[in-house]
């Protein structure tokens, strides 16, 4: 065994265990934060051993781990939290069905949420399913759970819901990396009737799981990623980072506390849990997301019949929403301890100083915005209601744009515009979807429409890429994750295979053919889509930018797509040549020409 | 120590925080980084965290901070809750006025923070995209500022395992072009300490 020290983000850490754990097949659909999990492991795969695919979707990705575990192969698969709920058919599923290989469903929560959707809890999805979930407190201990995971889920023969946060995924720690491999010949499928879902076998299979459930609680109790730590009188539970930062502050001001850390969190290690309480005179429970490691506790006192408080989000104590940082649950045991530990009051404020906004927007030079502009021109005066997407261009919504009226999740889009238009025959009904995110869930929808004859209007923001979750390679760009091409697949193609009768393709910087072909578009009676086809900035860096001379000040420019490389400087717009790409997008907006 | 780096999203603080923590690591101790990655890299706020000190949480808490290391100054106020009283912070004078500011909704006054910055922490202030163009590239702003941390003399690093962590983190093309970015950091720090 080599052991090197690396500085490893805990994704890239999570990949490097699933490598030394000798896994073979790992796919996945990016998703902030749980992205460079899967990238690691096609970093890792020199010898292209590993078959590494971003799949369309969440629920093909974890269909093809299944399908790789079946056969005895270790396989992983990767999303994060609203992936699961794409995927959660085939988990359900799965969960009675059992796997072969050691199967791990990595699955990223996002306390805040800071990038997401949603705020919600996967661990519930684990006692839902009947899945074991893990739950790492730092990269250092994502690295050795996901080796572990492998084991654990060939020992009991489901898969494992390996269940990092945002700030295990997006920190990094000192790892001493293992160069060894794990190494298995992979079996094959064995044909076997317990492979066929079918009522009467999944009656048999949910009373043998149900049974298991307390046997791997017990594999629990005396797992080393749950412990219980330190002396006192009072216990602090706390599971995932949240544990290392109490265990800061208990360093910090060296508290006397009993710590319960709970690492392997469902099935809940019911007997440590039960000697913790035992020890303890009150207990605080800090963990972000959900009271899940509290209801646990509340459970283990009611079948052990008696009592201890309990201060935790159900009382109110803590907050049921947002981070837990340094800071507020320093408060926090504050106030649980009864005494004053830290002088954050006494900090540096900024109350002194006016800070500006500075939301995420649209790059300089970004096609979506030209695609955002045109259908604005070529619409106005007329009722439009615009149903947006996720991707990059939902940040479409901000101002001077102001051209997302809705957002709910992937693929919604396209679904949501159908539903209006139901209900609001005289609107027009606008819907922007990005090329990744048509293939993973936009199609169907775009088959609903025309099926159910649905007068909408699609627009497909086509920047060859996945640009939101940091540029990745979907089917329309024909790259793969094993450096090999495939055919392209073409999505005007897609759409006329889908009988849609009116389908364009347009460069968006084309300002007058694009606003030309969306008035075309609108006024077509059935379903149109258009595809506004430019490459993300981040693909092609141009070297042109653009300057402004003669400026009269009258600020259009600015008003109408607010480019973050426009600025007012004495009165005048000027414009900062580090940020423009000269796509030449405000030349179109300058009524007196001043951009060259 | 802890090291709080703080910028505009595409500005590329994640690479500074990786290259000193990865040089703490040469010198045999653990570090620890928290990153900011997702929708505020699209010209959002971002801060990347740096601890070397053997915490077991990556995020630095308020006031906690040895070092303010700011590739913008507006981001240097809005994070100086951070640095300790009497911290020191090395900030960028290359201001990027946000959409907001543009639009006319929210007003940016750059002296403004600085003083306010200078008031509250021992800094220096250099123009690290004047320094990173002369060296070649807008690209090494992360390079001028962390030789401005080193000619600060607040770094418990040497140079020679800030040069190590540079050459394995950053492409060989680009690395000397980045090594001379670092030295114009430091001298210009250096240059500014002999004068006050
Ligand atoms: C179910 C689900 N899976 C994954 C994500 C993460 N995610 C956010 S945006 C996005 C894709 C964006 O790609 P695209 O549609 O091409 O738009 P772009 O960002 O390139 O503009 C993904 C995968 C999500 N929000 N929901
Ligand atoms: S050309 Fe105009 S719109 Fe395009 S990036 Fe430059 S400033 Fe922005
Ligand atoms: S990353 Fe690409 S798609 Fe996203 S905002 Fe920037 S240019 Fe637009
Ligand atoms: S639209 Fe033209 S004249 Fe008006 S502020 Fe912009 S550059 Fe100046």
């Amino acid at each position: 065994m080599i052991f090197l020290k690396e500085i490893l983000l805990g994704n890239a850490a999570i990949a490097l265990g699933a490598v030394t754990a000798g896994v073979k097949v790992v796919s996945g659909y990016p998703g902030t934060p749980s992205t460079e999990v899967l990238e690691s492991v096609a970093q890792y795969n020199r010898d292209g051993k590993i078959k590494v695919e971003w799949s369309v979707n969440e629920k093909a990705a974890l269909e093809i781990a299944a399908g790789a575990s079946y056969c005895g192969a270790r396989s992983m698969v990767t999303m994060k939290q609203v992936g699961l709920n794409v995927a959660s058919d085939p988990l359900m599923s799965l969960g009675v069905i059992g796997t072969k290989g050691g199967m791990v469903v990595v699955v990223a929560d996002d306390p805040g949420p800071i990038s997401s959707q949603t705020e919600q809890d996967t661990r519930h999805f684990g006692k839902y399913a009947n899945i074991p979930v893990l739950d790492p407190s730092s990269p250092e201990e994502a690295y050795e759970m996901a080796k572990y995971a492998f084991e654990l889920s060939e020992r009991i023969n489901l898969p494992v819901i390996l269940r990092p946060t945002t700030k295990v995924c997006h920190s990094s720690g000192t790892i001493e990396v293992d160069e060894s491999r794990f190494e298995d010949e992979t079996e094959g499928f064995v044909k076997d009737s317990k492979w066929v879902i079918f009522p009467p076998l999944s009656y048999r299979r949910h009373l043998e799981i149900e049974k298991q459930q307390g046997e791997i609680a017990d594999i629990f109790d005396r797992l080393s990623f749950n412990r219980i730590e330190g002396d006192g009188k009072y216990g602090i539970a706390a599971g995932g980072v949240t544990y290392a930062i109490v265990k800061d502050i208990i360093d910090t001001y060296n508290l006397n506390v009993i710590l319960l850390k709970s690492g392997a969190v469902f099935p809940a290690p019911a007997k440590l849990y039960h000697e913790f309480l035992l020890r303890v005179e009150k207990v605080l429970v800090l963990e972000e997301l959900d009271p899940v490691i509290e209801e646990q506790l509340y459970h283990v006192l009611a079948v052990n019949n008696f009592h201890k408080p309990i201060f935790g989000k159900l009382n109110g104590f803590v907050t049921p929403a947002g981070e837990l940082k340094f800071d507020n649950t320093l408060k926090i045991i504050e106030k649980f301890m009864g005494v004053r530990l830290g002088n954050v009051e006494e900090s540096i404020g900024t109350e002194g100083i006016e800070l500006p906004l500075r939301s995420p927007v649209l790059c300089a030079g970004c096609p979506h915005r030209a695609s955002f502009y045109a259908v604005k021109k070529a619409m106005k005066g007329k009722k439009i209601v615009s149903c947006g997407d996720i991707g990059c261009y939902t940040l479409g919504n901000a101002k001077p744009l102001e051209m997302t009226d809705t957002c709910l999740c992937m693929g919604a889009g396209i679904t949501i515009a159908q539903g209006i238009k139901k209900a609001e025959p005289d609107t027009n009904a606008f819907a922007f979807i990005g090329d990744s995110t048509f293939f993973a869930s936009g199609m169907t929808g775009l088959a609903n429409a025309v099926y159910n004859n649905t007068d909408i209007n699609v627009i497909v923001l086509d920047n060859l890429t996945t640009a939101m979750t940091g540029q990745q390679p979907h089917p329309g760009t024909g790259k793969t994750m094993m450096n090999t091409s495939s055919p392209k697949i073409d999505i005007a193609s897609v759409a006329k295979a889908l009988n849609v009768g009116f389908v364009e393709k347009v460069n968006p910087f084309d300002h007058k053919k694009a606003v030309k072909v969306v008035q075309e578009a609108a006024a077509y009676q059935g379903v149109s889509v258009v595809i506004f086809e430019a490459p993300c900035v981040t693909l092609f860096k141009s070297e042109e930018v653009c300057r402004i001379e003669n400026c009269i000040g009258c600020k259009k420019c600015i008003n109408e797509i607010g480019c973050p490389a426009l600025y007012v400087k004495e009165g005048k717009v000027a414009i900062d040549d580090t940020l423009c790409n000269g796509c030449g997008l405000c030349k179109n907006v300058c009524p007196t020409g001043s951009i060259k | 120590m802890d090291i709080l780096i703080a910028g505009v999203g595409g500005q590329g603080t994640i690479l500074a925080s990786k290259i000193l923590a990865y040089a703490a690591v040469i010198e045999g101790r653990k570090a620890r980084t928290g990153e900011t990655i997702g929708m505020s890299q699209r010209g959002g706020c971002v801060v990347s965290h740096v601890r070397t000190g053997g915490s077991h949480s990556p995020y630095i808490p308020v006031g906690g901070a040895d070092l303010l290391l700011s590739f913008e100054p507006c981001e240097g106020a809005r994070n100086i809750a951070y640095l300790k009283k009497g911290g020191k912070a090395a900030i960028n004078t290359a201001s990027i006025t946000p959409v907001s500011t543009a639009l006319g909704l929210s007003a940016y006054d750059g002296d403004k923070m600085m003083k306010y910055i200078a008031e509250n922490s021992k800094a220096v202030f250099i123009d690290a995209n004047k320094l990173a163009k002369e060296s070649g590239s807008i690209k090494a702003v992360n390079s001028v500022l962390i030789g401005a941390a080193f000619g600060l003399g607040v770094l418990d690093l040497s140079e020679e395992s800030l040069r190590q962590s540079m050459k394995k983190n950053i492409k060989p093309s680009f690395l000397d072009l980045n090594m001379r970015a670092f030295h114009s950091g430091v001298k210009e720090v250096e240059e500014m300490r002999t004068k006050c």
